[in-house]
């Protein structure tokens, strides 16, 4: 059996490791874009802030790769399927033959289509390379404007920030992490971030990018300006859909997926963030690494269904605890909200509960029960009787 | 002993397991592991990790 992984992320190198768990004949190939062995994405912040070495943003040694007997070919990214023969083509012109094909080909930064991002000293942060240039050019440039308030953003500009750049955030809705908080939470971590030397703009809408071949300023929506040296792009990431589409394999917003994360040709499956599952588009390290662990066992023709992830965001920015996991901001009527704040500790917790289940919760300020709560919500468990309670700083979680 | 869990996949340190394929041996407080030891699972670094309250 030859399988081909099209990847080297989180989803590529964790499908790789897995299908090798299971199975230690197994040939497995996989061919990667970017010229560097797997990093964890999360650790490019640190790099960026400084943190930790080059070296250590690595998750496995070199000799890993052979020791496991996966092939890996670097700076090798395919260009075209054909999936009629079982066959893929790699920049170069070289073709491949697959028994099983597996799509881990990630997302990329999503750029919104406002004037001016071909500019000298616009940045997006998705790869190692990405932050060398980021690196190299803040050298010279000391006003960085972060376009985006979510989680990536706000991780980017406190990376920047501790680097000695001055940094403002700017985000569209009125209010920070729209998806991970709701209006009270993002009204505490707004005053948190600010606290930290980073001024935040919300509400604004970016329309152009000033200069004439660099960055000197940025222009919003209602005529207002922002002077700056470089502005770094952190709103989202989209799947990286091309190479399915043109194999004519079924897309939509992501690389559509069933449950056994097969696409709509047998022989390729799909796991990570190219994929659509049951209309979802998920983009987050647990997802993929669930999805990375099923679709090795189904490659390997057991039949294991993936049912979806709750999706859970941790911000990893130093000195601010915050953890969002699943629904947060249900519509009106549909659930009910428990809500505990301690502002002056920079305290606030909220839970979601739906028919006596926990579907959602906001922790900030504290790690205590947030583990807790997390799987509280991941195995639906029942807090009727105790949902005055669940959010006291003592509460005894073993009584559920 | 505290256990630790990562915050990007889910991983959970165990003391009382520790980390035999890299080298850390069962009894190790996640506070004595090496700087240098990442998540076994993802491979996000220490900083990475919480306490399980």
């Amino acid at each position: 059996m030859r399988v081909i992984i099209v990847g080297n992320g989180l989803a590529g190198i964790i499908s790789a490791k897995t299908l090798r768990e299971l199975d230690e004949k197994v040939e497995i190939e996989v061919f990667a874009e970017e010229k560097y062995h797997y990093y964890p994405r999360p650790n490019l912040i640190e790099f960026l802030a400084g943190t930790i070495p080059f070296e250590r943003t690595f998750a496995f040694p070199q000799e890993w790769y052979r020791e496991q007997n996966i092939n890996i070919n670097l700076e090798k990214p395919v260009i075209r399927i054909f999936p009629d023969s079982q066959e893929m083509e790699v920049e170069g012109g070289k073709r491949e033959k697959y028994e099983s094909l597996l799509l881990a080909n990630g997302s990329f930064s999503f750029i919104p289509p406002f004037k001016g991002t071909d500019k000298n000293g616009i940045f997006a942060l998705r790869t190692l390379d990405d932050a060398f240039e980021l690196l190299e050019y803040l050298k010279n440039h000391q006003r960085v404007v972060v376009i985006g308030g979510g989680l990536l953003g706000l991780e980017t500009a406190r990376a920047v920030k501790s680097r000695g750049a001055r940094v403002e955030v700017v985000e569209f809705f009125d209010r920070l992490l729209p998806r991970q908080l709701d209006i009270q939470g993002a009204s505490l971590l707004k005053a948190q971030i600010e606290n930290m030397g980073i001024k935040v703009h919300l509400g604004l809408a970016t329309e152009e990018v000033l200069g004439q071949d660099e960055v000197s300023g940025l222009r919003f929506k209602g005529e207002r300006e922002i002077e700056t040296d470089m502005a770094i792009i952190a709103a989202g990431v989209r799947p990286n859909i091309r190479l399915a589409k043109e194999a004519g394999l079924e897309t939509d917003r992501g690389l559509v997926v069933d449950d056994y994360l097969q696409s709509s040709n047998p022989k390729i499956f799909a796991a990570g963030d190219v994929i659509q599952h049951r209309e979802r588009v998920y983009g987050i390290i647990p997802s993929s690494f669930n999805q990375a662990r099923i679709v090795a066992s189904n490659i390997l023709s057991k039949k294991e269904k993936y049912e979806g992830t709750v999706p859970s965001n941790t911000l990893k920015v130093v000195g601010l605890d915050l953890t969002s996991v699943g629904l947060v901001n249900p519509e009106e009527g549909t659930c009910e909200e428990f809500r505990k704040e301690k502002k002056e500790e920079g305290i606030y917790k909220k839970v979601v509960i739906q028919k006596g289940v926990v579907v959602g919760a906001i922790w900030m300020g504290t790690k205590k029960g947030v583990s807790e709560i997390s799987r509280i919500i991941s195995r639906k468990i029942n807090v009727e009787k105790h949902k005055i309670s669940l959010l006291e700083d003592d509460f005894d979680y073993s009584v559920l | 002993m505290e256990k630790w869990e990562c915050t990007a996949c889910g991983y959970i340190y165990d003391p009382e397991e520790g980390d035999l394929d890299n080298r850390v041996e069962p009894g190790t407080p996640f506070e004595d592991i090496p700087d240098d030891w990442v998540c076994p699972q993802c491979g996000v670094g220490k900083e990475f990790f919480q306490k399980i309250a």
